[in-house]
């Protein structure tokens, strides 16, 4: 079949995005290794095709996609959706990586592992003609910096990572002054967590120290991450997980380094009955120099419902579609119109949680965990690990 | 494991049913499918996790790339994780493990021992009832179980109720602090049944007529139960150990649940799962699953040797 122009211009600029994004995340991915030459799929599907029989195949988090929106798009396209889930990102490169899942789209990609998928050849390009609703994607992810041009995602959700607390336990003028270091203040000892996530954990470290390099390479400051995390373990009896969500709400928790997200779901799934969400503070570095991040989704490579796929993303960046499945979720879509004001008003979010909206500003100003070489990023899981050995 | 519960059953007795040449070879025969199927589902995946072990990684995609042929292989990082185990930062992980399961193992005894035994000697009528009751933990998953008690050991939660009834302690304790006991506690109770079954297929086992002559011989409730019954249930109760002590040093979940995740009593399998898992270093976490093993095998050899020694001592 010819190549029509459009197509032609749309592969050149896929070519042209390996060469100038994709290949230094793949130099940062392989720098410590020889070979890694690149498979990368640069064909997208073309124009105009119908959409398969399914069912068409996620690989996402648990619970993080609203069931009533799974269910629209099933009713609208006649077919079934089959969810599998993973816990951690490289869990889920491996599970691609190796075949023991064969999915249509992988819906929350990480940032930071892209370029290793896409070098890998497991994903494939969008056709953004089956993509209209990326009109409503907020401006600042039209050109994100894993992925020129968004030649092969669209942004799912976006985050922050600060401190959620109990404002009735906590006085929120204390958390503003302290900043990061009140994980470390034991008053709160037995009652503070940390994520369970070596970048976000040793990074968190970095910054309390005002050290805004969170992708460093630097032996020394890792390890200096590693044994102020150290201290935790005995100064604070802390607890490291991903619970915030469930655990500040339900009062298990007073204080944890968390994700944005985490507080706004809880906000209205997790509070007990009868509990003001005013209860629920949120912090964030106001230079708004903190961690930023974003799930990414993709259509897979080797999917047999690509078309499916398509559809599937442009479902959820749908306005009125990702407004239900952030009500559902908490986890803000980076939609225009879904800004603070709005989620407010239509009491999606309390006011109390403002800031863990994140906006334009915040977004643009966010650290990102960028890619690691291999010997980098060994150091900081190994340190992380024998943080976490006690 | 297979050879612990039916040495366990059998009550060390591990002779060949027939007696004949025909019959040995028919035994085996109906014996090797399933023989066959344990040592692949052995053997296949323990090699699988040298290969992995010894193994390299994806340079793209850094996934593990099994390294199949011994050739290969290369121990570099093997020796790393060696030596972070011995006298490095992995050493107070394994330690606690082993503290942990040991702990545990007692807790299961003390609590367990009795149970089988009197499920296994004293519960006459009743005693198809009891094992029933002893089975039916089995029907509800060990995870939904551990869920279960964090919300009965959380603050506003059950027991604490209760203790806050009975007057007994501030009513308000933190039980998934992060505190050892707890873990222990969790590990006894996922445990024990499987602790339990073979000590009293062993229990059941034994023969009343030496009790009999012990105390027609004049030897107390006491000194029989100490000089006869208990070493005679020796090999049971090394079955019912090894069942359980090989899972328990494996065990992540229990540690997870029941702290939140707290260093503080962070067990080697946690770190199993973070290397295998969660980490673009597989090598390290197939690396620590085979130290594990070795020290399980020392376990399991000093089993191996106490049931040939009751045997030799039985034949004799």
């Amino acid at each position: 079949m010819a190549t029509d122009r459009r197509q032609f211009i749309h592969r050149s600029a896929q070519f042209g995005v390996l060469l100038g994004a994709g290949v230094p995340l793949l130099q940062a991915c392989g720098s410590s290794d020889s070979g890694g030459d690149s498979k990368a799929v640069t064909d997208a599907i073309e124009d105009g095709l119908k959409p398969e029989g399914g069912p068409l195949r996620i690989l996402n988090y648990a619970d993080y996609v609203n069931p009533d929106t799974v269910a629209s798009f099933e009713a609208q396209y006649g077919v079934k959706i089959e969810i599998t889930t993973f816990d951690v990102d490289a869990e889920a490169v491996t599970k691609l990586a190796n075949g023991s899942v064969e999915v249509d789209v992988f819906q929350s990609a990480a940032p930071n592992t892209l370029g290793r998928l896409i070098a890998g050849g497991l994903l494939q390009p969008l056709n953004a003609s089956y993509i209209p609703n990326k009109a409503n994607v907020l401006p600042t992810f039209d050109n994100p910096w894993y992925d020129e041009g968004s030649a092969y995602t669209v942004p799912y959700t976006v985050f922050s990572s600060g401190i959620g607390y109990r404002t009735d336990r906590i006085d929120p003028a204390k958390v503003e002054e302290l900043g990061w270091e009140i994980l470390w203040d034991p008053e709160y000892k037995g009652v503070t967590s940390i994520l369970d996530d070596y970048r976000e954990g040793l990074s968190m470290a970095l910054l309390r120290r005002g050290i805004t390099d969170v992708n460093t390479t630097d032996k020394a400051l890792i390890e200096q991450a590693g044994a102020d995390l150290g201290e935790l373990t005995g100064l604070m009896n802390i607890k490291v997980n991903i619970e915030g969500y469930k655990d500040i709400p339900e009062g298990a928790t007073t204080l944890a380094h968390t994700w944005s997200g985490d507080l706004l779901a809880g906000a209205y799934s997790y509070l007990p009955e009868g509990t003001d969400p005013s209860v629920l503070g949120w912090w964030y570095p106001s230079d708004d120099v903190g961690v930023v991040n974003n799930d990414c989704m993709t259509v897979t490579a080797n999917a047999k419902n690509p078309v499916l796929g398509h559809l599937w993303i442009n479902h959820l960046i749908d306005v009125a579609n990702a407004e239900e499945n952030f009500s559902w979720n908490g986890y803000l879509p980076p939609i225009t119109g879904l800004d603070a004001d709005y989620l407010i008003e239509n009491e999606y979010a309390p006011e109390n949680l403002r800031a863990a909206v994140l906006d334009d500003a915040i977004i643009s100003k966010g650290l990102r965990f960028e890619p690691l070489d291999m010997e980098t990023n060994q150091l900081w899981e190994r340190t992380w690990s024998a943080f976490t050995a006690g | 494991m297979a050879d612990a519960t039916t040495a366990a059953v059998t009550g060390g007795d591990a002779t060949a049913p027939g007696g004949h040449r025909s019959g040995t070879a028919f035994w085996a025969a109906l014996a090797s499918p399933g023989s066959l199927l344990l040592v692949a589902l052995f053997v296949v995946p323990a090699y699988a996790i040298l290969a992995v072990a010894f193994g390299g990684i994806d340079p793209i995609l850094r996934t593990t790339v099994p390294a199949w042929n011994p050739l290969d292989w290369d121990l570099e990082r093997f020796g790393d994780v060696v030596s972070r185990v011995f006298g490095g930062d992995l050493t107070r992980v394994f330690l606690r493990t082993g503290i942990f399961a040991g702990l545990a193992l007692v807790g299961c005894f003390v609590i367990g021992y009795p149970v089988a035994y009197y499920v296994a000697r004293k519960a006459g009528r009743n005693r198809g009832l009891l094992l029933g009751l002893l089975v039916l933990p089995f029907w509800i998953s060990y995870l939904m179980r551990m869920l279960a008690w964090v919300n009965l050991l959380q603050t506003d939660g059950f027991i604490n109720r209760i203790l806050g009834w009975l007057h007994l302690g501030s009513g308000n304790r933190n039980w998934l602090d992060g505190d050892w006991p707890t873990v222990v506690f969790g590990l006894v109770y996922g445990y024990i049944p499987f602790f339990i079954l073979p000590l009293y297929a062993a229990l059941e086992r034994l023969d009343g007529r030496l009790i009999e002559a012990s105390r027609d011989l004049g030897a107390s409730s006491a000194s029989t139960f100490l000089r006869v019954t208990l070493p005679l249930s020796i090999p049971g109760l090394m079955a019912a150990s090894v069942i359980i002590l090989l899972p328990m040093c494996g065990d992540y979940y229990t540690n997870t649940y029941l702290t939140g995740g707290s260093p503080r009593t962070e067990m080697v399998g946690n770190q199993i799962e973070f290397f295998l898992r969660g980490s673009s270093q597989p090598q390290a976490g197939a690396s620590l699953v085979i130290i594990l093993m070795a020290f399980l095998t020392i376990a399991m050899a000093y089993y191996l040797a106490s049931v040939a020694r009751s045997q030799r001592e039985s034949a004799s």
